[in-house]
């Protein structure tokens, strides 16, 4: 944990205070600041955008009823993000993992908005998520793309470090055997994947 | 665990654990030089660190969701407006539902109430035992008990107690026994002496006040 991540955390830990003495305009900065983060979380556990937003507010809404009783074991980031694993893994259960339909996604925006390399490694990534489990895709997402250790990944995901570990080496293991031929890299690698 | 047939070299073991914190930088210095070193010569892991480098790439691109904060903390609000408006509702309906329990144990106990002193009321002040603190019903003076025979005539016993001057002031009880008074003041020896002697009398005693 470095000074960039206390002031955030600091601020985070006097805006859930305010929240537990019912105090909706905390909850709105909280809820604005972690949106974003928990919505391309989310994107990796789900590509529908009605399970995301379902899965933020309820996250949110066990964090309003809940924030009296935080008591700082961890950064209020990742308390938040464990709660949004742990409602997105109910909302799976509820709703099943399955995309929706390319049709629904929101073509026109990722079109307007990448460029063509982007829109290409993104298509990569999607390609390659597929093939790993939901709990591979957490992994995955919390180191590379938020940038947790192994320990905060283990808080949030409410497991010994062992168990983040094997997931992430296992993760790594099924990308390092299809991203290569996704992106058509040269043969040579996959000939030498087990 | 098992690794990668292609890594089994131990520096490339080392190569695979470290990439990932390198990436994020939280990797020490000489942890980020030692694999600079390593994927100099290398060309698997850094086949794998290019992808790796790929892979965080990617996962940096801007999410491709359209979720509108804004519209998302307006639908959170209203469903905890919601919520406070059920659970204003829950707490009235309790109170009211406590209120009326209460007015009803109320009226139940009044009742209940009433309905005892009704039924003390009609049973008469008197009770059915009496106290040792109690004073005593007042015996006149000079009374007698007396056990007529079961054959004896009503006018027969009508002529000795006109005959004694006595007068019944009590019985028969449960025995057939008669209590007597004198109606003068004739003494009550005599008139026992009498009654005993008299043909048809099977007892006669002088009631004993308690004291």
């Amino acid at each position: 944990m470095n000074d960039d991540d206390i002031n955030p955390d600091v601020t985070d830990r006097m805006l859930l205070q305010r929240m537990s003495t019912g105090d909706r305009t905390a909850l709105s900065v909280l809820y604005r600041g972690y949106h974003g983060r928990l919505c391309r979380f989310l994107s990796r556990l789900t590509r529908r955008p009605d399970i995301i937003e379902e899965v933020i507010n309820d996250c949110f809404w066990i964090a309003w009823q809940k924030a009296g009783t935080f008591h700082g074991d961890s950064r209020v980031s990742t308390w938040l993000m464990g709660i949004a694993y742990r409602c997105g893994l109910k909302a799976l259960r509820q709703h099943g993992d399955e995309p929706v339909e390319d049709d629904n996604l929101p073509e026109q925006r990722t079109a307007a908005h990448d460029l063509d390399e982007d829109r290409e490694l993104r298509d990569w990534l999607s390609k390659g998520l597929d093939h790993l489990s939901v709990d591979q895709r957490a992994v995955i997402e919390l180191v590379y793309g938020v940038g947790h250790t192994l320990d905060d990944v283990a808080v949030i995901m409410q497991c010994p470090v062992g168990t983040v570990k094997a997931r992430l080496f296992h993760a790594r293991v099924k990308l390092r055997n299809v991203l290569p031929a996704l992106a058509g890299d040269s043969p040579k690698l996959k000939e030498n994947v087990p | 665990m098992t690794f990668p047939k292609n890594s089994s070299g131990r520096d490339c073991v080392r190569a695979w654990d470290t990439m990932p914190w390198v990436l994020q930088n939280s990797a020490t210095q000489e942890q980020g030089e030692w694999l600079k070193d390593h994927l100099a010569h290398c060309e698997s892991c850094s086949a794998e660190f290019a992808q790796q480098n790929r892979l965080q790439r990617a996962l940096s691109l801007p999410v491709d969701m359209p979720l509108d904060a804004n519209a998302g903390l307006k639908r959170f609000l209203g469903r905890l407006d919601t919520a406070d408006a059920q659970d204003e509702s829950f707490r009235m309906r309790s109170g009211s539902w406590l209120s009326r329990a209460l007015v009803a144990v109320v009226l139940i106990q009044a009742l209940g109430i009433g309905t005892l002193g009704l039924k003390l009321w009609s049973t008469g002040n008197s009770p059915a035992y009496r106290t040792l603190s109690q004073v005593p019903v007042p015996v006149a003076p000079g009374a007698i008990r007396i056990v007529p025979d079961a054959d004896m005539t009503l006018a027969n016993w009508n002529a000795l107690l006109h005959s004694l001057r006595l007068q019944v002031v009590g019985g028969p009880n449960d025995v057939g026994a008669y209590t007597v008074a004198p109606m003068g003041s004739a003494s009550t020896t005599h008139t026992l002496q009498q009654l005993r002697a008299t043909q048809g009398i099977r007892m006669a005693e002088p009631v004993a006040v308690t004291p």
